[in-house]
């Protein structure tokens, strides 16, 4: 069921709950550019204060570390890929492949950053209301003529809601099969045609009910947004996580 | 009921710009390079929704993209990304998957018609993804489809033939 799944919000009292969408929106995009720039030290420093906001926003590590098993084969693939990939000195050799040291610090770095950005994003979905972010993203939109933002705001509230709606059939349709023993079927093709066509059929179906749903309740783009306020908490928290890049970058 | 299908095509466009984002995460390891399905659900964007739906499916998915949301593959969100070697292909998505939904409405939805406006989506996708990285690195034009193409075409092959039974598929819930 998709309680299960960490991509959800959840409701709670945390210190990130209560701070302001558009600040929470800053410090994502202020994050996702520090940790291009940071090393080992500073990965530490950023790992380890994302993950005590994360537990302190109700996650805990089993959960944390579960969402992971999504993202760790493609983790696993950038770190191989950059290990055979980079030139310097030789740790081991296979014929033509050679894994090289730099490689493997490259790589791990890569990995490293991409779980950083990973961790910001969970923690701004898991504290931050959908209706929230479409009335962050509307005010973000709002200066710019000719955009409709509220529409825009409407589709991407509704991208992040089905996120864990897609995730979640994927894993009941995989589930229905292996009860079904497609294990037997050793072929990856065939496994992977009948996985993808009626989970895509079945998420299709559930994005039908809710535009009917949504129909029945007379939706319209004309409504009322969650009102967005900023308090001294919000600056304070600002301040820390712009002294938090600063010193990063500039270390 | 203009106004029901305007409801309809939304959700549905912002279902495959979910849909894409979850793709840049899974990857398929088969031949040299894993292939990611991302540009699978850019395809099946412009099949499915068209040419006005599609593109702004795709606008959703890079406009979250941009504000730092998780959704690019490989790593690192926020709008530095479009400045960085794979920027042009993610804005090269955005005419691809016009042309892919023009060619699909002025066409009769056959297989061929369908693979056609495929791989002229794949066609402008790295003709805008080359052409940055060959900006960005000033490698010669020949070395940059060595690194920034050739070992994708693989991939794209199967992603259009992956593509072909599941627009055939869906078309049928989405226009019923």
């Amino acid at each position: 069921m998709a309680e299960l799944s960490a991509f959800n919000f959840r409701p709670g009292s945390s210190v990130l709950h209560g701070l302001d969408v558009r600040f929470k929106l800053i410090f994502l995009v202020l994050i996702s550019f520090t940790s291009l720039k940071a090393y080992t030290v500073a990965l530490s420093v950023l790992t380890l204060v994302l993950v005590a906001a994360l537990m302190h926003s109700g996650l805990s590590l089993k959960s944390i570390l579960k969402t992971f098993r999504y993202v760790s084969v493609l983790l696993a693939f950038i770190f191989i890929a950059r290990a055979l990939s980079t030139p310097g000195s030789v740790v081991a050799e296979f014929k033509a492949i050679s894994i090289t040291r730099e490689g493997i610090y490259y790589g791990a770095m890569i990995c490293w950053r991409l779980v950083i950005v990973i961790l910001t994003g969970l923690s701004f979905v898991l504290t931050t209301r959908p209706s929230e972010i479409k009335a962050a993203v509307e005010w973000t939109l709002n200066p710019f003529p000719f955009i409709p933002a509220k529409r825009i705001a409407t589709m991407m509230s509704l991208m992040v809601r089905f996120l864990p709606v897609i995730i979640d059939q994927a894993k009941e349709t995989a589930d229905a099969q292996r009860a079904r023993g497609i294990e037997n079927r050793k072929n990856p093709v065939y496994r992977l045609g009948k996985l993808g066509i009626p989970l895509m059929r079945r998420t299709f179906e559930r994005a039908d009910k809710l535009a009917v749903a949504m129909e029945a309740r007379c939706y319209s783009e004309n409504r009322t947004d969650p009102v967005l306020s900023s308090g001294i908490m919000d600056w304070i928290a600002l301040c820390g996580v712009v002294c938090l890049c600063l010193v990063i970058i500039s270390a | 009921m203009i106004a029901t299908k305007q409801l309809r095509m939304t959700v549905y466009a912002s279902l495959l710009a979910a849909l894409t984002a979850a793709g840049a995460y899974l990857a398929i390891p088969i031949g040299p390079v894993p292939i990611v399905l991302q540009s699978l659900f850019i395809f099946l964007s412009g099949l499915l929704l068209g040419s006005r739906w599609g593109v702004a499916s795709v606008g959703v998915y890079l406009l979250a993209g941009a504000l730092g949301l998780p959704v690019f593959a490989g790593g690192v969100g926020g709008i530095g990304r479009f400045a960085g070697p794979t920027g042009g292909y993610l804005l090269g998505f955005l005419p691809a998957v016009y042309v892919i939904g023009l060619i699909t409405e002025k066409t009769r939805k056959r297989v061929v018609f369908d693979v056609f406006a495929m791989v002229c989506g794949s066609i402008i996708i790295y003709s805008c993804g080359v052409s940055w990285l060959k900006i960005l690195t000033g490698m010669t034009l020949a070395k940059t489809m060595v690194v920034g193409m050739y070992p994708f075409i693989l991939g794209d092959v199967l992603k259009i033939a992956a593509a072909v039974p599941i627009a055939k598929a869906l078309r049928p819930v989405i226009n019923p």
